[in-house]
This record gives structure tokens, C-alpha cells and sequence, in this order.
């Protein structure tokens, strides 16, 4: 499994592919709002939740989501 | 049940039995649908969405207290309409005692975040036309949250995001209770962004206090609602709206003593409302009791053409009439009604709030056309479904604030993970969590709505995802132990697709026997 350090470089990547700098929060200071050691750990728990997501089996015929279902009549009066 | 169950039986149906349940669990799917397609806010014309009706002759109090005759801003929103209504005291009376106590007592509460200055609130109530049931909420003094866009004042979100923010428009709520002649005597100070208490923007230091405990902030006036929960308490508004996405409207409600009541989800329009999740945001009005929170929904149920997620519903029934005490004199419920209850609802480690239950549930056992039918099993797979990640919602706001993200992620403090996990979460995941959100609502209307038709819970995190109405009132005193001071309780009821008539008629049974909702806190020293 991935380390704490292999995932916090994917979420630092991650961020910085968008153009998002966390560089700008302290590294460590639990008197500041957030700090950039508070943020990934809460980023390393967020993807390993995500991997356990892929364990989670529904049925492919369950309620798929549909692009036009009834409330759609709403605005075309049929 | 005594003989007043043959009258509730012969009641029109309440809305929840009337509307398909198929129908709103493919109306969820949709949400789900379009959420992620990002085509939900896409504006379309309202074609066949009746509007809601009126606030009719109910809503006004038959008697009003003496206390509230003294001292206006004690006043429930029913009866100031009935004050204003029989001319004995003008909108700017109202505007008036409401403002002075604001002057007085804010700097200690520090509900507001921003307010109009006193003559332009008295102009604004010169001008109102005396319109009874046409303009229900003539001269009545309401405190919207701070993410309710306002064309006259700021609105920051509580945060350094949205700080020095003017909106060119009202939101459609504001814009409703104004066309109905509410008054907006400030913004209520909110949690960052909508989560968490109040506080300073972009710092963890609380503002708004508890209306129960104005000195001591150490307890919580809880979130994200502080600010309209804490001046309705403390008596500087008549009511407010409030948002909820995660129990943001019923969680300050129980911690205030309110009664608020969050709707069935696309209820009330969103448009003008600053977003946190497509799929999960619902308008809320906070009120003191069960009758002023319907009247102030019965305003606000209308389709919008500028919120989708409003149209095609069933049109509003008559929660006034729902909330009125049913038939008078001893209690009782409009509707033969079953009452379930959560497991572990009456264990805990506070064995004063067990025995405040007890005590509810006992009173509920007395009402006519109530059957308590005990501890209901929750649905299949019920931990799986209602807990992170499948319970989760990352990705909503990342996608509604990637330009500010760029900007400055110190500006979103304490809340900053909150919206940039959506950028960690995996498109194939954000899909299983809309599928089992629906599989979610699907069991608990078939397996959880099976056992009763309206259910004491311990939370409302299940039924903010699946967009279930829930409610609050207040049930005793209790004696808060790190402060100290005596406290309100409160229980939170919820209930399957528009139950909002059952939890109203169940709500107004209780309080019509009970005086916990009136109880007002003392003044700060």
C-alpha cells in the first residue's frame, strides 16, 4: 500500500495540476486555522476511503441515474 | 386513542400519503443525475408548477399574551399578524422595539453580521400596504443567514471568501418574505462557508453566543445557523431562515430552544443562496413554535424558475392549517399517526436528556391518534450507506470554488479540506456514492417508512442526503455541564417525502400541552 509520504506528493501533485498552492499555509502550527500538515493528513484519508469506495457492489440495474426522467415534464408540458 | 381518532380519520390525507414514493426516488436520481452533468441550474421555464397557497385565517393568534402586548419583540410571528391586524400597533412599532433591543443586547449575543440602520428599516415599513392575508408578513422583523443574497446588504458567506460581497439581488426566500412584507432586520452571522459556529472570518475565535449562556462562549449556539438561531431566541427577531445541507438548521435549533423545520428537498428555492452541494442544500425556517415555522414555510414553498430543483413538485399543502392544534382542547394529531423511534434513542450518558425522552414519548402516548409503535430497525446495510465515503459529498463545493481555491486557500481556514477534497475523490467513486444515495432513500421509504410515519432520531445526517424532512422542538431544561447554566433540549423528528403536514400537526399537538417553547432566556448582565 502507499505510504503517508508517496500519498501526500500525489495530493501536493494533485493541487498543483489545478493551480492550487498550499504552500502559502504554515507547514505545522496548530494555533493557525489550517496548516499544511492538518490538510494532508485529512487528504491521506480522504483517498484511502476512496479505495475502500471501490469495494462497495450495487447493482449495475439499480435506479441507474437518467438524463430525462418524469420531472422533466415540468418544462416541456408533455 | 380517545374518541377525537374518528375525526383525524376522516382528514383529507396528509401530502406524504398522497405523493408517489416511486416518483421521488426517481426525482433523486435526477438531482443526482444533473448534479453531476452540471446542467441543475440551467435555467427553464416553470410551465406547470402551480404555485403554493396562501397563508390563510389560521395563521393568525386568536389570543395574544399579555407579556407579548408589553413587550413586542416577546411576539410570536402569529401573534404580531394578529396585533398588526387589529391596528393597535404599527410595522414600525415592531421595527422599533426590535431595533432597540438589537442596540441593547447584540454587542453581548453578536448574532448580526450586518444590519440596516434603523431609519431604513422604518422606511421600508411606512411603505408595506396593509394586506392581511395577501401580506402575512407585514412589518414582522426576520433574520436570514448571511448566505442569503441581499440587494441592500453585504453577504460573506462568514467568510473572507465571499468578504465586502454585494449581491445585485435578493434571493428568491428574501425576495418572498419581502413580497409578503417580512423586513429584514439584519444578517445572521453563519459558520464559515456554512459549516462549524460562528467566528471571526478566516479564524477559529466564536462570535455569536448561545442566547442561553450570552457570557460564556464555551457553549455553543452550534452551526452553521448561529447567528438566526440565537436572535430569534433572544427575542431580536421574530424568525429567520437558516440553511442545511448537514444539519445546520436543526442542530442550532435544538441548541437555542427553537422550533425549525428543514423541508422536503427542493421545497424552498436556492437561487441567491451561496451554494455547498447541489444534491444536499435545503432552506429552513427557524421559528419559536410549530404555527410561526409553517407560516413562514407556507411563504417560501414556491416554484422557481430560477431553481429547477423546485418545479414539478406537488403544490404546497396547507402546513398552516397542519400546525394548528387539532381539535382544540386536548391534544391531538390531525392524522393517525405513527411514531417510531431510533434505536438508541433512550440510552446515552446523559441520563437527563433519557429522561426528557421518556417524558416525550409518554406525552406522545397520550395523544390522540398517536401509536408510539417503539424502536424501528433501520434499513440494510444502514452503516455502509449513511458513513463516509458512500455518505459523503466532497466533490460539490470543490467544483463551485476552484477559482477562489486559486486565489488564496488561506482564505478558507479552518474549513479548506472540506473543499478541496473533491479534487481527491475519483470520478468512478463520486458515481457509487449518488447510487447508493438513492439506494439509501429507496430502503429507508421501504424499510424504515414501512414501520412508521414519522420517525425520533438522534441526527439528521441520513435525511439531509436523501432530501427527508426533519424538524425540531423543544422538549425541557437541562443543566449544561460545562457551564453550568440551564439549557434547552430538544428532539429531532423526521418523516418520509412531504410529511412536512405530519410533523407540523405532530409538533403542534405537543406544544399545544407543553410550554417549553416559550420559555424565553434571561436578558445578558
Amino acid at each position: 500500500m502507499p505510504t503517508d509520504e508517496e500519498l501526500n506528493t500525489y495530493i501536493r501533485t494533485r493541487y498543483a495540476l489545478v493551480g492550487v498552492d498550499i504552500s502559502v499555509l504554515p507547514v505545522s502550527d496548530e494555533s493557525a486555522p489550517m496548516d499544511q500538515e492538518r490538510l494532508l493528513a485529512n487528504g491521506r484519508s480522504i483517498l484511502r476511503q476512496d479505495a475502500a469506495a471501490a469495494d462497495f457492489e450495487i447493482d449495475p440495474q439499480f435506479h441507474l441515474p437518467v438524463a430525462h426522467p418524469a420531472p422533466f415534464t415540468a418544462w416541456t408540458e408533455e | 386513542m380517545s374518541g377525537v381518532a374518528g375525526k383525524a380519520e376522516d382528514q383529507a390525507p396528509p401530502q406524504d400519503l398522497s405523493v408517489s414514493r416511486r416518483w421521488f426516488v426517481n426525482r433523486m436520481a435526477w438531482v443526482s443525475s444533473a448534479a453531476a452533468a452540471g446542467t441543475l441550474l440551467s435555467p427553464r421555464p416553470a410551465v406547470s408548477s402551480p404555485r403554493g397557497r396562501g397563508v390563510g385565517e389560521e395563521a393568525f393568534a386568536t389570543t395574544v399574551r399579555a407579556q407579548a402586548q408589553e413587550d413586542l419583540t416577546e411576539a410570536t410571528l402569529s401573534e404580531s399578524m394578529t396585533m398588526l391586524r387589529s391596528g393597535t400597533v404599527r410595522p414600525t412599532d415592531f421595527v422599533n422595539a426590535h431595533v432597540d433591543r438589537i442596540e441593547r443586547f447584540d454587542r453581548f449575543y453578536q448574532a448580526f453580521a450586518t444590519r440596516p440602520s434603523r431609519e431604513d428599516l422604518l422606511a421600508q415599513a411606512e411603505r408595506i400596504p396593509a394586506g392581511g392575508v395577501d401580506a402575512p408578513l407585514r412589518g414582522i422583523c426576520l433574520a436570514p443567514k448571511d448566505n442569503f443574497y441581499t440587494a441592500d446588504l453585504l453577504t460573506e458567506g462568514g467568510s473572507l471568501v465571499y468578504e465586502g460581497f454585494q449581491p445585485d439581488y435578493d434571493g428568491t426566500a428574501v425576495a418572498l418574505m419581502r413580497a409578503a412584507g417580512g423586513l429584514v432586520v439584519g444578517k445572521a452571522q453563519m459558520g464559515n462557508l456554512a459549516g462549524g459556529r460562528a467566528r471571526r472570518y478566516g479564524t477559529t475565535i466564536p462570535t455569536t453566543r448561545n442566547a442561553w449562556a450570552p457570557n460564556d462562549e464555551r457553549l455553543s449556539p452550534a452551526g452553521s445557523s448561529s447567528g438566526t438561531g440565537a436572535a430569534v431566541a433572544a427575542r431580536m427577531a421574530v424568525a429567520g431562515i437558516g440553511t442545511q445541507t448537514g444539519g445546520s438548521v436543526i442542530g442550532p435549533g435544538n441548541a437555542e430552544g427553537l422550533t425549525c423545520i428543514k423541508p422536503t428537498f427542493g421545497r424552498i428555492s436556492l437561487h441567491g443562496v451561496i451554494p455547498l452541494s447541489y444534491t444536499r442544500d435545503h432552506v429552513g425556517p427557524m421559528a419559536r413554535d410549530a404555527l410561526d415555522a409553517a407560516i413562514l414555510l407556507q411563504v417560501l414553498a414556491q416554484p422557481d424558475a430560477k431553481d429547477p430543483r423546485t418545479l414539478g413538485l406537488p403544490p404546497a399543502p396547507d402546513y398552516v392549517l397542519a400546525a394548528t392544534p387539532f381539535p382544540g382542547g386536548s391534544p391531538a394529531v390531525r392524522w393517525p399517526t405513527r411514531i417510531g423511534i431510533w434505536p438508541g434513542y433512550l440510552s446515552g450518558e446523559n441520563e437527563r436528556v433519557v429522561e426528557l425522552r421518556r417524558r416525550l414519548i409518554a406525552r406522545l402516548e397520550r395523544t390522540s391518534s398517536i401509536d408510539v409503535v417503539g424502536e424501528v430497525t433501520l434499513p440494510d446495510q444502514w452503516d455502509e450507506l449513511t458513513s463516509a465515503p458512500l455518505g459523503g459529498s466532497h466533490g460539490d463545493p470543490t467544483a463551485f470554488f476552484i477559482d477562489e481555491l486559486r486565489r488564496d486557500v488561506r482564505n478558507f481556514a479552518d474549513r479548506l479540506p472540506r473543499f478541496l477534497n473533491g479534487m481527491l475523490q475519483s470520478a468512478d467513486t463520486y458515481v457509487k456514492v449518488q447510487q447508493a444515495r438513492n439506494l439509501l432513500l429507496h430502503r429507508m421509504l421501504t424499510q424504515l417508512f414501512n414501520q412508521c410515519d414519522v420517525v425520533l432520531t438522534t441526527g439528521t445526517g441520513p435525511f439531509d442526503g436523501t432530501g427527508l424532512p426533519a424538524m425540531c422542538m423543544p422538549i425541557g431544561f437541562d443543566t449544561d455541564a460545562t457551564t453550568g447554566r440551564e439549557v434547552p433540549r430538544g428532539a429531532t423528528l423526521a418523516a418520509p417525502p412531504f410529511g412536512e403536514e405530519r410533523l407540523f400537526a405532530v409538533v403542534a399537538a405537543y406544544q399545544a400541552v407543553t410550554d417549553f417553547h416559550t420559555v424565553r432566556p434571561a436578558d445578558p448582565e
